[in-house]
């Protein structure tokens, strides 16, 4: 459904993806990995179409349609849903109002039917019970004065109420305590199904514990330089990225999917 | 000269009440007093030409129903016209707190009274002159030693057609007392009010304070108002204005002992040929005193906004934290403002900011917003709003606050528009 093809981008003129490919089916979960400032996060946001992400080469689509060629807004219409590693904190708009909004604009797209305020509330209810959140947050600028694993809690919720078709999750287990990578794992398999893809960027084995991924890839200076199962992790976790550096260049080009 | 003021000049001859001597000073330098043009200072971007040679006929008697804040249990004195409608206002208070009309006042408010009137800011424009010399109508509230009413006293003036009128209010909130105030103008008819409130807040008491000018269109409006505080008073004003053909605000704050805390937020959102003044003097004249100061408005279509924003440091007020800043977002080419901040800083070690700049769009919440599906168009709007809603959500009383978000919100959707 998410088909990524050598894609080179670059932020201020900074090369950071250097030819990533990446090919997600319905109902599977990748995790991606790799050391700070391989580019990560720069493959979400490239992705979802932040302003001053250039992209050179490659192709990027979802479901057919090329999202490179789409507005912000369009890509999130057409399935793509980004919880950030950063959640922009917006005082004086309500969560709420902007909920609604973002609701609604699904909706539309979808070709359903705009929900009542009632309906709304309800699911916005349900949702912040889901990831242990309680409503009155709701009523707040939207992220305002959260906590940090609050707003990790705050995007799982938005990707609940969202259903979107292909979720990224940026490091959405960092900053979380115990209880909380609980609630976001939750959240996560709550949505899996045969039809939905999940990218989960991680530091860490701990969240696959709850989230099963069914690939692992390392992600390093721009590129995908191994894949491989679940037990990819494992090996990371004890290993460290050290390796990358050692490992001949046509070595590693090799180790690609 | 203007005629306005001669007949004012004239009508001052037959006020007599207990508060003359005080009248008088003011009347001596209103005789004086040229009528302001572009290069009088204080009004310098405000135009007065349609007060100049105003005449008010008396309004029709009018029976005016003053609607109640949904979710406000307030303690209501309403003026029509500037007369006090005592079948509108409630008589019955809480314990500690004493109101009583200008008309009424006993000896023992005399005595404090006319020594607050006129006092907590001495240095006064034309219209506080004005004020001083013809409002006969008004109240003066009192709040007893440590004291904490919790129904917030709201003071309504409601003009209509042709209506001129004076009022005064005068607020003294004994230490450690706690008080809600809510100051609010109705009315969008031609008429020309004067209302202005000045408190005296003692040590450790405390003042959450709203002022709603919310009058429109052909409405004139000139008043303040004017805070003093003690050692360790604390103030929280809230100041929303739409503009109209003639609206203009002072408010002033005097940091008259220690540690002295005032947060003041002020909001505007002006539309078509508006226009709205504030301007804001806080006076630090004693050490350790904190100023928060946010002002924030929209404006659009061919629309005004002044503000003058001063800040004095004494050279006595060591240690002090003041904080000014203007933000204006606005949404025509045409709109105008017209800011100046005014710093005066005596004293070597204090904490001072003080900024003007027209806000801009966060790119980063728009961005957020839009990668939720929101489209771009609707994002803006929302941050736009969310840019003086911002400053609503601050507001401590919450039935206030909801009360005022749809008039805001009405507003500016109609601003989206043109
Ligand atoms: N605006 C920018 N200008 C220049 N370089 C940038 C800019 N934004 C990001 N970068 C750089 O791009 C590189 C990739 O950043 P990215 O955030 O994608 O890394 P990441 O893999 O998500 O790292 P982490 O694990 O720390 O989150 C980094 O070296 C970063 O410094
Ligand atoms: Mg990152």
């Amino acid at each position: 459904m998410l088909s990524i093809k050598n894609l080179h981008a670059s932020v201020e003129e900074k090369q950071i993806l250097k030819g990533l490919n990446l090919e997600v089916k319905p109902g599977e979960v990748h995790a991606i990995m790799g050391p700070n400032g391989a580019g990560k996060s720069t493959l979400g946001y490239v992705l979802s179409g932040r302003e001053g992400y250039s992209v050179q080469d490659g192709s990027a689509s979802l479901q057919g349609a090329d999202l490179l060629d789409m507005d912000i807004e369009e890509r999130a219409k057409a399935g793509l849903f980004l919880a950030f590693q950063y959640p922009v904190e917006i005082p004086g708009v309500s969560n709420l109002e902007f909920l609604k909004a973002a609701v609604d604009a699904q909706r539309e797209a979808r070709g359903e039917e705009a929900l009542s305020s009632a309906e709304f509330l309800k699911m916005a209810r349900e949702a912040s019970k889901q990831v242990n959140l309680p409503i009155e947050f709701l009523k707040r600028g939207v992220n305002e004065g959260f906590s940090g694993g609050e707003k990790k809690r705050n995007e799982i919720l938005q990707m609940l109420l969202l259903q979107p078709k292909l979720c990224i999750l940026d490091e959405s287990d960092s900053g979380l305590d115990i209880d909380a990578l609980q609630v976001v794992a939750k959240g996560v398999n709550s949505l899996r199904s045969p039809d939905r893809g999940f990218i989960v960027v991680t530091h860490y084995q701990r969240l696959l514990d709850y989230i099963k991924p069914d690939f692992v890839h390392v992600l390093s200076d721009g590129k995908i330089v191994k894949s491989g199962d679940a037990s990819l992790a494992l090996e990371l976790e004890e290993q460290g990225y050290a390796w990358l550096n050692k490992q001949p260049e046509d070595d590693a080009e090799g180790l690609q999917v | 000269m203007s005629e306005w003021l001669n007949t004012v000049l004239s009508r001052a001859q037959s006020v007599d009440d207990w508060l003359s001597p005080k009248r008088e000073q003011s009347l001596a330098l209103l005789r004086d007093a040229k009528w302001p043009n572009r290069k009088t200072e204080a009004w310098k971007y405000t135009p007065l030409r349609a007060v100049e040679n105003a005449q008010f006929a008396a309004p029709a008697d009018v029976e005016a129903a003053v609607t109640a804040i949904a979710g406000l249990e307030s303690i209501d004195l309403v003026f029509i016209n500037g007369r006090f409608a005592a079948e509108q206002s409630t008589a019955n208070l809480p314990q500690g707190l004493h109101i009583t009309q200008l008309a009424d006042v006993s000896e023992a408010d005399k005595t404090w009274a006319l020594q607050a009137f006129a006092a907590i800011k001495p240095s006064r424009h034309l219209f506080g002159l004005v004020n001083d010399a013809l409002a006969t109508e008004g109240v003066i509230i009192d709040v007893a030693a440590s004291a904490k009413i919790t129904a917030p006293v709201r003071i309504v003036n409601q003009l209509s057609e042709n209506a001129e009128a004076h009022n005064r209010v005068l607020v003294r909130v004994a230490q450690q007392a706690s008080l809600t105030v809510v100051e609010q103008t109705i009315g969008d008819a031609y008429s020309f009010n004067t209302a202005f409130a000045e408190y005296d807040i003692a040590d450790d008491a405390s003042l959450e304070h709203y002022r709603f000018a919310l009058q429109t269109d052909k409405a004139m409006s000139v008043g303040g108002s004017h805070f003093q505080l003690a050692n360790r008073s604390q103030l929280n004003s809230t100041l929303v204005g739409f503009g109209s053909s003639l609206s203009r605000l002072d408010v002033d704050v005097t940091h008259g002992g220690e540690h002295a805390f005032a947060k003041l937020n002020a909001i505007y959102l002006l539309d078509g040929e508006e226009l709205f003044d504030l301007h804001s003097t806080i006076e630090h004249a004693q050490p350790h005193g904190t100023t928060e100061e946010n002002v924030r408005g929209i404006v659009g279509d061919s629309a005004t906004a002044v503000f003058n924003g001063r800040i004095h440091i004494h050279r006595d007020a060591q240690k002090t934290l003041a904080e000014l800043n203007n933000r204006n977002l606005l949404m025509s080419n045409k709109a105008v403002i017209n800011t100046k901040p005014e710093l005066e800083i005596y004293a070597d070690d204090v904490r001072c900011a003080h900024g003007a700049t027209i806000a801009e769009i966060d790119k980063k919440a728009l961005y957020y917003m839009q990668s939720r599906g929101v489209d771009r168009a609707q994002a803006q709007v929302m941050l736009n709003f969310g840019f003086i809603n911002e400053l609503v959500d601050q507001m401590p009383n919450a039935a206030l606050a909801e009360w005022l978000r749809p008039q805001l919100r009405q507003r500016f959707a109609k601003m989206e528009v043109n």
